[in-house]
């Protein structure tokens, strides 16, 4: 590799103990600071603190640094910090490389001297690569203020409103044909007990009436193209296929919130609680249905003299779903509450496996629901309680048998009626939905957050958003959190009016373009234009996103990459190999 | 001393580089032979990288990206798909075993798969030994 004229400072990060316990950040700050371009290599306990920060931004202005290497943690976690530190002290953010020596060195490697001499390697490859960075300028581009809301849920209400009320434009956007999701399904609401209709019909009233709001009931999303800002959406009826253009509406977003949802777990997936085999096995959401009339009853129209409730159906569990569902425990007390009311001499048990009273005011309902005479029994995970016919003897219709964890003695129960907690699991189009958008989906299906922790509204695809319960189970109180944080967000954007985008595209070197055109047909986003004159292909920077499939196709090696060209890309292979 | 295999992985950075990342944070460890660089997108993998790969050391190339039809940019991957298998062809007739180019789908979500494939084809690599031109190197670079 040629030797270029720069001056590079290296950071290596201990992350407190996270990255030096099994990395000698020492040897690679002794090892680093021998490159040749290397002016400075330092360590620090936590480089994205703001100490840390400052002895970049300190080092730049004093030694005169021309492009920064920090080796610490994933670029996906923080080279945005960084970039921005670069910023602060005048340095173009793109003078700026990561090594990710914690989440792909220090956290999968126990063996000390082989995590540092990969660390070694890592920060070499990265020390290389920016030796060949070039400053590169962030294009501004308009945001458009309107705003696109999938799912008309609580959450997307919430979203939408906020949105309105601020003064912006929202498409609201649901397959169904009213307003309301899966909360329109719910009578009261745990631990307070106030009515899922109360909470709806106020968002609901003040949506139908916003000037700003303009409700797309009975409609998907077909396509989304675009970017940050500007976002061309297609939208068709929910009866319509793909071919049928005609019906399609077009519209013009800056942002998208996607809040559509959970499904409830299918309780004929378990056969063991006999579901669909006995008549008075039923679902927590059939049970809401009986609710919401008004009545309690087992099929024949008997009141019932006992209910069994049973947790965790399809959650928690290695044969369904792992995760914990989080609202089922609280659902199942208010479920006591209200049989209680509704039948006072009615006899309840509920069986669950852990008592999951974690939010604010559950453990309060939990102390309330055990006053009210509740049989509570605990049993072990995978060994289900068996719920069998009751005989012409009994006064019952079943009888339930539960190796109790608690007495260690095996209890068997009486019930009419069983209630089984189903859990919430992604929607079926979840898949769909995260192809049209452009985000991902963990192994369950949730879709994945930017950051889990510290950006828990933003995907990886800038100007999408997440909320509620298709991004994992949760109850209202989250979900209502999460869509005013994404309404919060796109409000902050939109404020601005302008934003930047990446500044990372793909550029054509004319004087080397044969005009063989491969590279047209394979941009996927058709940024790619021929210049019939000039016999030439050119790229339109703004509709291009980075991919670089066609910088690798270019048979004349015409297409730059920018941030990932050909000699960056050789000098960090060299770098990480050596 | 044993054989250590040094390989590079070329990671795309939507779904493979982030399921690398959650191996990471789920503390699921592999061997430390794979060193890992990150393109956007599969699509992104120029040829010429695996062969600077091969010439510059490395025993083995591992190339992920989403599976079919998840790429970040819709159809990436399905590039990289003919690409590569292409690119294997000419690498196995100048004499560089199949087995030291692979070429893996590794979603956001599959860290557990990425430690399974790092350690299987390290395996692998160690049982076939130095690949041939990082044989014949054989000088300390740094003395290049």
């Amino acid at each position: 590799m040629e030797s270029r004229e720069c001056k590079i400072g290296v950071y290596i990060c201990n992350c407190g103990t996270n990255i030096a316990k099994v990395v000698d950040c020492e040897a690679v700050r002794e090892y680093i600071s021998e490159l040749p371009q290397v002016a400075i290599a330092r360590t620090y306990k936590y480089m994205c603190s703001n100490p840390g920060q400052e002895l970049i931004i300190q080092d730049i202005k004093e030694q005169g640094l021309d492009r920064v290497v920090v080796a610490a943690c994933s670029p996906r976690m923080h080279e945005r910090t960084f970039r921005a530190a670069l910023q602060t002290a005048g340095l173009n953010p793109y003078m700026f490389e990561m090594a990710n020596i914690r989440e792909q060195c220090s956290w999968v490697h126990d063996d000390p001297q082989a995590a540092t001499e990969k660390a070694k390697a890592l920060t070499q490859a990265a020390v290389f690569r920016v030796a060949y960075h070039e400053a590169l300028e962030q294009m501004m581009v308009d945001m458009c203020p309107n705003t696109l809301v999938i799912g008309a849920g609580i959450a997307g209400l919430t979203a939408a409103l906020e949105l309105a009320d601020a003064g912006q434009k929202v498409y609201l956007l649901d397959k169904q044909d009213h307003l309301g999701g899966n909360l329109a399904r719910v009578d009261l609401t745990a631990p307070y007990l106030d009515s899922a209709r109360d909470l709806l019909t106020e968002r609901i009233t003040r949506v139908k009436t916003s000037d700003n709001i303009e409700l797309l009931l009975n409609s998907r999303l077909q396509e989304l193209k675009g970017y940050v800002g500007n976002f061309s959406a297609t939208l068709v009826s929910v009866d319509s296929d793909d071919t049928e253009e005609n019906k399609a509406q077009k519209i013009e977003v800056g942002n998208v919130i996607v809040c559509t949802g959970y499904k409830e777990f299918p309780a004929e997936r378990v056969t063991h609680f006999g579901y669909g085999k006995l008549p008075n096995v039923i679902t927590s959401f059939d049970f809401e249905k009986m609710l919401r009339a008004g009545r309690i009853e087992c099929k024949d129209g008997e009141i019932p003299n006992y209910v069994a409730i049973i947790h965790c159906v399809g959650s928690r569990s290695p044969e369904y779903h792992g995760y914990c569902s989080r609202v089922c425990c609280m659902t199942a007390l208010k479920y006591v509450h209200e049989i209680k009311s509704a039948i006072p001499s009615c006899y309840v048990s509920d069986l669950y496996i852990d008592m999951h009273a974690f939010g604010k005011g559950h453990e309060d309902f939990y102390r309330r629901t055990s006053e009210v005479k509740t049989m509570f029994l605990m049993f072990g995970k995978g060994d289900h309680p068996i719920i069998r016919s009751a005989g012409p003897k009994d006064d019952c219709q079943m009888l339930i048998e539960v190796n109790e964890q608690l007495s260690g003695e095996v209890i068997e129960i009486p019930a009419d009626l069983v209630i089984l907690m189903v859990g919430m699991e992604a929607r079926e189009d979840a898949t769909e939905t995260a192809r049209l958008v452009n985000i991902s989906q963990d192994k369950d299906g949730w879709f994945i957050e930017s950051h889990p922790k510290l950006d828990p509204v933003a995907t990886t695809t800038d100007g999408i958003y997440i909320a509620g319960t298709c991004v994992a189970p949760k109850d209202i109180p989250d979900t209502v959190a999460q869509a005013r944080a994404a309404a919060g967000r796109i409000l902050a954007k939109i404020a601005k009016g302008k934003i930047a985008v990446d500044a990372i595209y793909a550029e054509i070197n004319e004087d080397s373009c044969s005009g063989c055109r491969i590279c047209n047909e394979l941009c996927p986003y058709s940024a790619i234009e021929f210049d019939d004159e000039k016999k030439r292909s050119h790229v339109l920077s703004v509709m291009c996103k980075a991919c670089g499939a066609c910088v690798a196709a270019c048979p004349s090696g015409a297409i730059k990459g920018r941030h990932f060209t050909d000699q960056q890309m050789f000098a960090q292979i060299e770098g990480v190999l050596r | 001393m044993s054989f250590e295999p040094r390989i590079l992985g070329i990671l795309c950075n939507w779904c493979s580089y982030a399921g690398a990342d959650l191996a990471g944070t789920s503390r699921i460890h592999y061997p430390p032979n794979i060193r890992v660089i990150r393109v956007m997108c599969s699509a992104r993998v120029d040829p010429t990288f695996v062969v600077k790969a091969l010439v510059s050391g490395a025993d083995g190339v591992l190339i992920c990206g989403c599976h079919p039809g998840d790429c970040h940019y819709s159809e990436g991957n399905y590039k990289t798909m003919r690409r590569i298998p292409l690119l294997k062809k000419v690498l196995t007739d100048l004499g560089i075993e199949d087995e030291r180019v692979r070429l893996e789908w590794i979603s956001a979500s599959e860290g557990q798969r990425f430690a399974d494939i790092v350690k299987d084809m390290t395996e692998r690599i160690r049982a076939l030994g130095p690949s041939r031109i990082s044989a014949e190197l054989d000088v300390d670079p740094r003395e290049k």
